[in-house]
């Protein structure tokens, strides 16, 4: 059906043919050139699930004595949860992240933290970002995309590229992730930033569009390639919107309207309209569940696991999905005992969600056991550094990067 | 007044037939040493010539320098009642932003100054330095701080770059920006001590990894208390460093001293202004080589530098004009400016907005590098919102209550009554020449509008 749509479109769109549908809304000439933006680069999404997610409720230990005995009112009723195996489950609100790791697409690292892990969302939040561990007065200046994007910056530049290299879809500022010393990040609130309001007009186009003169110089021509390629964009992306509107209201791809769903869906138009972006930033708050932690959990939880699912399914169907990794994380998990407010305080170690196309599913490493505790909080499995090793190695394909420590044991994420 | 250079590099400019006074000239003129010109300041400049004009320009620095510097509560004498005004205005506004606590009303604050102030080449060159010792406020969070740094680039930015630099590292907003306030003794902090040798004098290249390990001992102690430097001899590491070949029990004071002497430093200061003043390819490295050596001669004397360089025939040579790419904030006032756009007042607040989407955030540099500049302006997103501000500036809706541009009334004010001369004016007052084609809107949205 949503083929169907597809080429319905693609009739009603004259300048545009069917094989062509992919790079359709690449940017020009100079574009096509770029490695990244005809899509053999792999593309990074993250999702930053903000405010400490409870992985004992997210990937259910309902097998370990101690889920019935330090959670009471918060204990997910067995018989609704998600088996993985005979002792995980998933939260019954993740449905669609389940179905995720059925058909191969994603990976959960367990039991994710780092050693003397700090139980402040500030202090937390930035060893995260930056993958330096220390007490809150390190120096934490660069983040870890940053420290990778300036590790691939030399090729970046001598390619004359003009995209950024980490995009923050949101209205938040630039969380420190993506703090770089000399890469490019940009916060994009929507994609009315990359929309023109008034078209330019069609003598003025042409003009734009017309082959330079001789006597025009170097800088006169990059100007107008440039121009050329905005306007192509932003016609592009007229394009494209109009296709997604058109698929939503037919069941093609559809995202929840949610604002995580929303913000996937606006990265995955920018990636099918051929930025050459390597790394996607998103934020979810609200996992901060001191009290009532239930229904706020299970929507959150919802919305996180629908809105990966959508965007992967989109990819798909545009054949990028090969490229393209989700990282989910949040900066702490939450403490075993639920307190008395129906809710649960600053933990440790959490679940880490990996999804895409080449990824080893389901899950790896193992659960911290509830009934060795420290402190009354789990004990961390795997270092989030071997994490991001492996994703910026392997998947991004930077080396070198000196603040991620190489001598972590390999989890082996991706399929090689 | 310091003599301009007289090397072969940096000949001044002369009036003579081959190179004649055209409104292309002045028009530069007024693009690279300020934000553009009006119709009556361009026929104005055009009679008085280069040289007076140069002299012009370069005198309102030196007048607001005087005053500024030397004491702050002498009265403006010197000054036009418009200037006083001005000051007065812009104090009003940036108190009031300072004490808001809002940072978006700092940069409302910059701009005004941008489209007020009599004295646009210092404004120039405080965005010049903002970028040279780029210090964002996503970190230092603090409108205070940030102001009194800018109000500091501004004091020193004609001055003499050793002035300039022992302010700046010294500031609090830039002790936070590069957490010289966790620099201890026994647990060096290296963030100041790199940037103040790769970015701030050196450059790569001139010093080692074991440089910036001692300079940061060296460093050690300088701390921010209250807002304000101090140095806390508890901290400091009183023991022998050794500074790019210098050996001694240095502090920063110290080694600010070792690296004023460095000959790279000038070299380094001469490709910041060439970068601020020329376009692609037009400064050799020789002529930056004379530069450099002017500079060192004359203890790192920006002004006399900047004199020499808006007064050479480097400056107006053909090859110079149109052949810089705009940063968003001379694209975006430029206009407002030649098209008189600014009684009633555009909504600064607008104009921040509209910078941040073209790319440049002012208080946000994205990261210590300062923004890349030239052609790295120019991406997909900004060209795009390059577009969309020419609309928005072309419908009037910079202006609250809407306020479209009238082109004609313009153009009959100065006395251009038909349509076909009405074309031609717009096109002298925004490009320097005829032959742009079309309306405002389509010369703003083409691509020499964003060259200049």
């Amino acid at each position: 059906m949503m083929k169907t749509n597809r080429r319905e479109f693609l009739k009603d769109s004259s300048a545009v043919s069917l094989g062509a549908f992919p790079s359709l809304i690449c940017r020009g000439t100079s574009a096509a050139e770029d490695p990244r933006s005809s899509h053999e680069g792999k593309i990074l999404v993250v999702i930053q699930m903000s405010g400490g997610n409870d992985g004992i409720n997210t990937v259910v230990p309902f097998a370990d004595e101690g889920y019935a005995q330090y959670r009471s009112k918060l204990r997910l009723p067995t018989e609704r949860l998600l088996k993985l195996n005979d002792s995980v489950a998933l939260h019954p609100s993740m449905r669609a992240a389940a179905d995720l790791i059925e058909d191969g697409r994603l990976a959960i690292v367990q039991g994710v933290g780092y050693p003397n892990p700090s139980r402040s969302h500030d202090t937390s939040m930035a060893i995260w970002h930056s993958a330096e561990i220390g007490d809150e007065d390190t120096l934490r200046f660069h983040g870890w995309l940053g420290t990778a994007m300036d590790a691939m910056q030399q090729s970046s530049q001598e390619r004359g590229n003009s995209d950024p290299d980490m995009v923050l879809l949101g209205d938040e500022s630039q969380p420190l992730a993506i703090q770089s010393r000399r890469s490019t990040a940009v916060t994009l609130s929507n994609l009315t930033d990359l929309r023109l309001s008034h078209p330019i007009p069609r003598s003025t186009d042409q003009a734009a569009a017309a082959p330079p003169s001789e006597s025009g110089n170097s800088l006169d021509r990059f100007v107008a390639q440039t121009m050329r390629d905005a306007t192509d964009t932003a016609s592009g992306l007229e394009h494209s919107i109009s296709e997604m509107t058109h698929l939503a209201t037919t069941g093609g791809a559809s995202y929840p309207s949610t604002m995580l769903g929303n913000r996937m869906q606006t990265i995955s138009t920018l990636i099918k309209s051929g930025f050459s972006t390597p790394v996607y930033y998103a934020i979810q708050s609200g996992y901060d569940t001191h009290s009532a932690q239930l229904p706020t959990h299970s929507r959150l939880l919802r919305e996180f696991s629908d809105a990966i699912k959508a965007f992967l399914n989109d990819l798909d169907s545009s054949e990028l999905s090969d490229q393209v990794c989700v990282l989910g994380f949040s900066e702490f998990g939450r403490r075993v005992a639920e307190n008395g407010s129906g809710g649960t305080d600053h933990g440790t170690a959490g679940p880490v969600f990996v999804a895409s196309r080449q990824i080893r599913p389901g899950l790896i490493g193992s659960m911290p056991s509830l009934q060795d505790l420290s402190g009354g909080d789990l004990r961390m499995n795997v270092d989030f550094r071997s994490v991001y090793h492996e994703v910026t190695t392997n998947w991004l394909g930077v080396r070198n990067v000196s603040t991620l420590s190489p001598s972590q044991i390999p989890l082996n994420l991706f399929q090689v | 007044m310091t003599s301009p250079g007289s090397g072969k590099h940096w000949r001044p400019y002369q009036m003579v037939a081959s190179t004649p006074l055209s409104l292309h000239r002045v028009h530069h003129l007024h693009r690279r040493a300020g934000f553009g010109a009006n119709w009556s300041e361009l026929q104005r400049d055009m009679e008085a010539g280069p040289d007076a004009t140069v002299d012009r320009i370069l005198g309102v620095a030196e007048l607001v320098k005087s005053f500024d510097v030397d004491d702050s509560n002498a009265e403006p004498k010197v000054l036009t009642t418009s200037a006083t005004d001005f000051d007065s205005l812009q104090q009003l506004i940036g108190d009031a932003a300072v004490s808001s606590g809002d940072i978006n009303r700092l940069k409302a604050w910059w701009f005004y100054r941008i489209l007020y102030s009599g004295d646009p080449l210092t404004e120039r060159m405080t965005l010049m330095w903002h970028n040279h010792f780029a210090t964002s406020n996503l970190k230092v969070a603090n409108v205070a701080m940030m102001k009194r740094q800018n109000d500091l680039l501004r004091r020193h930015a004609m001055g003499k770059f050793g002035d300039l630099l022992r302010a700046v590292v010294k500031d609090a907003a830039m002790m936070a920006w590069l957490d010289a306030k966790a620099n201890r003794k026994g647990k060096p902090n290296e963030n100041l001590a790199r940037e103040l040798m790769e970015l701030f004098t050196l450059g790569v290249g001139h010093y080692s990894e074991t440089d910036v390990k001692e300079v940061a001992r060296a460093l050690t102690g300088w701390t921010v208390r209250g807002g304000d430097f101090e140095q806390v001899a508890a901290y400091h590491d009183d023991g022998t460093k050794q500074v790019l070949g210098e050996q001694g029990d240095f502090d920063g004071d110290d080694v600010l001293a070792i690296l004023l002497k460095q000959k790279p430093l000038a070299r380094r200061i001469a490709v910041r202004l060439c970068e601020a003043f020329f376009g692609e390819d037009v400064i050799t490295d020789d002529a930056l080589g004379e530069l450099a050596s002017g500079l060192r001669e004359r203890d790192l004397d920006i002004g006399w530098a900047v004199e020499t360089i808006l007064r050479s025939e480097a400056f107006f040579a053909d090859d110079n004009i149109g052949n810089r790419v705009l940063d968003p904030i001379q694209f975006m006032v430029g206009p407002l400016r030649s098209l008189e756009m600014l009684d009633p007042p555009p909504s600064t607040l607008l104009l921040v907005e509209w910078s941040t989407k073209l790319g440049q955030d002012l208080f946000y540099p994205p990261n210590v590098f300062g923004w890349p500049g030239g052609r790295s302006w120019l991406t997909t997103r900004t060209m795009i919102g390059r577009a969309n501000f020419v609309s928005t500036l072309c419908r009037g809706d910079l202006h609250r209550p809407a306020r479209p541009l009238g082109i004609e009334a313009l153009a009959l004010k100065h006395g251009y009554s038909s349509e076909a001369t009405q074309a031609n004016f717009a096109s002298e007052l925004l490009f320097g020449h005829q032959g742009q084609a079309g309306n405002v809107e389509m010369m703003l949205r083409s691509t020499a509008a964003h060259l200049g």
